[in-house]
């Protein structure tokens, strides 16, 4: 006896579908898995074997086999559960096998028969949508997340028995059984507030910082906050998501493939639909930032895709942690090569860091600050190069004194600058249609002065603060792309001196603590 | 002869284990590091110690006299003693008068005008700034310049005096072929062509913090003056005072503010009395006067008043500022001095209130115009004059 289940894996944030087939047949009782399994995966016929048992589901002592196909990539996790056990029953004739037919199986079996969640339901769902698939069936607190893919029925099931009954309904009687799930994604992006608990106006003071942190919301620029401690520094990054544009749907279900495949997304929450913001200790290895492990998962940077990356204490962090962050930022993918797997997940991220300007964090306030000119050079030099080379916008906050703090003077909300961060991107949008970039940030170098068109006066600016700055030529081009959002936020077509200038004040270079 | 004496006062310097005040004592009972080589042993135990003895003839028997000293001359290394005659005078009058000197380049002239000026490794824009006019002032006017070539004060005021056309020596704390700290290479090979640089211990001696006090008693030794710009409470600039005024050389401080824990050792100075620094021209005006005292003459003109510090071309430069300058520039302008001050601070001691980013617009036009400088992200200065 034969039956074959149609089911899904993912490599990376791709799925891809599995087929599952089963033979029994007589012999001596046996129970065979093949099909380049990884361990989770050859560990599902035990569970199978249990849950079944315990559904009260009778299981011959046959010679049982199991292939999962295409045979040759690898499977992981512990979604191909259901579809084995399906794939049993059906060869064991409990229900006809028009039942299964073009229907999606994914869930993890409990040893009581209980249906778990999964990791990856949506990609593997979107997926199946795509090869034309109407039907599929996962765990009943995957359904939400599987039900924001259009054009496909997706069913959540809690345990064996509810399954076989819906299996051996007349397929008229389906639709009653187990009705499909349904989202709605107004009401998901309805309920908004991204800033709620974390408003701009709470922020008192600190006005070039704010402005900084505007310009980097507007434009998706890099940001480098400097500045001594309990000087507000992680309060404006983690602010940073709540005043950029909202997420679009398309841009949602990226972060939420993202977050599935990771494991990290909530029942009550089946899109991702605030701004990710994600602040990794200093500790953190290299392959938790980038993602990788020898079954590749997706890191830190790419569940900030999309999001704000916060990295607090940047000199802290790892040299060769930190630079394996330049191609991602380069290219906003990471790939992860292992031997067995070469695995990309989207790391489109706007990086924030906040560092001290020296060990004891007070430079240049010389009264507090002890540090030599050689220990601020050394805490410096531990930010790379390269890093810091692909940071637009650098701002240091300063120790706010007590007249601003108690100063009533009402400050800009969230809502209000994420209006004005919003215009600045429909700007954007308009300027960038037909073209791989989404916002001034992204420009490459060579483009810059396509997007960043300067007038004779503007250019003559530039030349002098060129020869002034002792600029290099890459720092020449982000005080254009800086300038260019700048003017966007001011809703102005032309890019005047003023934006420039301003853009140069807020220019990162290196020799400033040296 | 004179040069045969080197060899031996050379071979007596380098001796392990034998200090100053022991050299000190052999000549007091033989009259020459000649002498001291040839001298029995009985004569020397007179003096050493066993071990002492040990090394010394340790020492005799593997030094080739002339051999070493020619090493020296090869590695341009010169070196002096008490008994040669191109020992600086000025380091004869001081206590505790090192034996021998090794140096590069030149040796100090005696009777040329000299001053000394230390001051913090870590300084502020301030000192830095006063550093820097000072060293020009005295490097244009023909004073030489001594100092120890450390970062900061040190360093600045030597490279000021070099690049006016002066004259200045440096003197180490380690083996005058090393350079210390390496960041000053640029200086020292300067200081080598244009003036000298010295040292008291062996080549080689690489800079242990334990050498770098002592050194400081060559600094004032060789100057006719010290001038102190920036020191905490606890500096070790004050161990140069202290020993500048146990060799009855004048000390002047520059002041600064009192809530500035960089000038607190120069404000404590101040007042237990030391001379107060007004400007490079006012200093030098009293320096002369001071050199015509001692030289016993009488100083004629008594009573006239110190000038600022903001020389005549800066106060052009206000002016032409001024004029130049918008209102809205001129109004952050006037507010820049030498202490860093945040976009916010400056911003709300504008008169009439400017958001963020407005000012931060003025204040790259003005750094563009050379009337202030960046130091930081988000901290500006006053301008360096050279910029503009």
């Amino acid at each position: 006896m034969y039956s074959t289940i149609i089911s899904g894996a993912f490599m990376g944030i791709h799925a891809f579908l599995v087929s599952v087939e089963v033979d029994i047949s007589p012999g001596l009782p046996t129970f065979q898995m093949v099909g380049s399994l990884s361990c989770e995966v050859r560990e599902s016929k035990e569970r199978v074997w249990a849950a079944l048992k315990n559904a009260g589901l009778d299981i011959p002592p046959t010679h049982i086999t199991v292939n999962l196909s295409p045979a040759d990539l690898k499977k992981e996790g512990t979604a191909l559960d259901l579809p084995i056990a399906v794939a049993m029953l059906e060869a064991l004739e409990y229900f006809p096998a028009a039942a299964t037919k073009n229907v999606l199986f994914l869930g993890e079996l409990s040893l009581n028969g209980e249906i778990k969640r999964v990791r990856g339901v949506l990609p593997i769902v979107g997926e199946a949508a795509k090869q034309g698939l109407k039907e599929c069936v996962v765990p009943l607190e995957n359904a939400a997340e599987g039900a924001a893919i259009s054009g496909i029925a997706v069913r959540g099931v809690r345990n064996i028995g509810e399954l076989l009954q819906f299996l051996c309904v007349a397929p008229a009687d389906r639709k009653k059984l187990l009705p499909a799930h349904r989202i709605s994604t107004e009401k998901l992006f309805g309920r908004r507030a991204a800033w709620e608990g974390n408003d701009f106006a709470q922020v008192s003071g600190q006005e070039s910082a704010k402005r900084a942190a505007l310009i980097a919301a507007a434009g998706f620029h890099n940001l480098l906050l400097v500045g001594p401690p309990g000087t507000g520094k992680s309060m404006i990054a983690r602010r940073i998501p709540g005043i950029m544009p909202p997420l679009t749907l398309e841009e949602s279900l990226e972060v939420t493939c993202v977050a599935s495949v990771a494991g990290t997304l909530k029942e009550e929450q089946p899109l991702v639909t605030a701004r990710p913001f994600q602040s990794p200790h200093h500790t953190i290895s290299q392959a938790a930032l980038t993602g990788g492990g020898s079954v590749p998962r997706p890191g830190v940077i790419s569940l900030a895709h999309r999001g704000v990356l916060f990295l607090d204490e940047l000199p802290e962090f790892q040299r060769n942690v930190l630079d394996s962050m330049r191609q991602p930022l380069e290219e906003h993918i990471v790939s992860v090569a292992r031997a067995n797997a070469n695995v990309s997940y989207p790391a489109d991220f706007m990086l924030v860091c906040a560092m001290n300007p020296c060990p004891c964090g007070y430079y240049p306030d010389r009264n507090q600050c002890r540090c030599t000119q050689m220990q601020v050079k050394r805490y410096m030099s531990k930010v790379s190069g390269p890093i810091l080379d692909r940071i637009d916008l650098c701002v240091e906050l300063h120790a706010v004194d007590i007249l601003s703090l108690q100063s009533s003077s009402p400050q800009d909300s969230s809502e209000k600058l994420q209006g004005r961060v919003e215009t600045a991107r429909e700007i954007q949008k308009r300027r960038f249609v037909g073209t791989k970039y989404r916002f001034n940030g992204d420009i490459e170098g060579g483009e810059v002065e396509r997007y960043c068109v300067l007038g004779k006066k503007e250019q003559k600016c530039m030349e002098e603060l060129y020869a002034s700055l002792k600029l290099s030529a890459r720092a020449y081009h982000r005080i254009l792309k800086v300038a260019r959002t700048i003017a966007d936020l001011a809703g102005e077509d032309v890019i005047n001196t003023g934006h420039l200038l301003e853009a140069a004040c807020y220019r990162p270079v290196r020799e400033y603590w040296i | 002869m004179k040069e045969k004496e080197n060899y031996y006062a050379y071979w007596l310097y380098s001796l392990p284990g034998i200090g100053v005040k022991t050299i000190d004592r052999l000549l007091r009972i033989c009259q020459s590091p000649s002498e001291i080589y040839a001298a029995s042993d009985e004569l020397l135990k007179r003096v050493l110690g066993e071990k002492q003895l040990i090394s010394l003839r340790e020492a005799k028997s593997v030094w080739r006299l002339q051999e070493e000293y020619e090493e020296l001359k090869k590695r341009k290394l010169g070196f002096v003693w008490r008994g040669s005659g191109e020992y600086p005078e000025r380091l004869y009058h001081i206590p505790d008068a090192p034996f021998a000197l090794f140096y590069r380049g030149r040796l100090p002239e005696n009777h040329s005008p000299s001053v000394a000026i230390v001051g913090a490794r870590d300084c502020s824009r301030y000192g830095s700034y006063v550093a820097q006019e000072l060293g020009r002032y005295l490097g244009e006017q023909g004073v030489s310049v001594i100092s120890g070539m450390a970062r900061g004060i040190d360093g600045i005021s030597q490279e000021a005096a070099l690049k006016a056309g002066g004259i200045s020596y440096g003197v180490l704390g380690c083996g005058a072929d090393i350079c210390y700290p390496p960041s000053n290479r640029r200086l020292y090979e300067e200081l080598i062509e244009k003036g000298g640089v010295l040292s008291v211990y062996l080549p080689g001696t690489p800079p242990l913090s334990r050498n770098f006090p002592p050194r400081n008693r060559i600094v004032s030794g060789l100057a006719d003056a010290v001038v102190v710009i920036e020191a905490r409470s606890r500096s070790g600039t004050l161990i140069t005072v202290d020993m500048a005024l146990e060799q009855g050389k004048e000390v002047y401080v520059v002041p600064g503010r009192v809530t500035d824990r960089l000038s607190d050792g120069c404000n404590r100075l101040l007042k237990q009395g030391a001379g107060v620094f007004l400007s490079p021209q006012d200093f030098v005006e009293e320096l002369r006067e001071l050199k015509e005292r001692q030289k016993g003459n009488k100083n004629p003109d008594v009573g006239k008043c110190g000038k600022p510090v903001v020389t005549k071309e800066q106060e052009n430069q206000i002016r032409k500022g001024k004029h130049l300058l918008s209102e809205e520039l001129q109004s952050v302008y006037m507010l820049l001095n030498f202490e860093p001050q945040s976009i916010e601070e400056i911003s709300s001691l504008l008169p009439k209130p400017l958001s963020a980013s407005e000012v931060s617009v003025i204040l790259m036009r003005l750094c563009m115009e050379g009337y202030a400088v960046q130091v930081s992200p988000g901290c500006f200065c006053t301008g360096n004059r050279d910029s503009s």
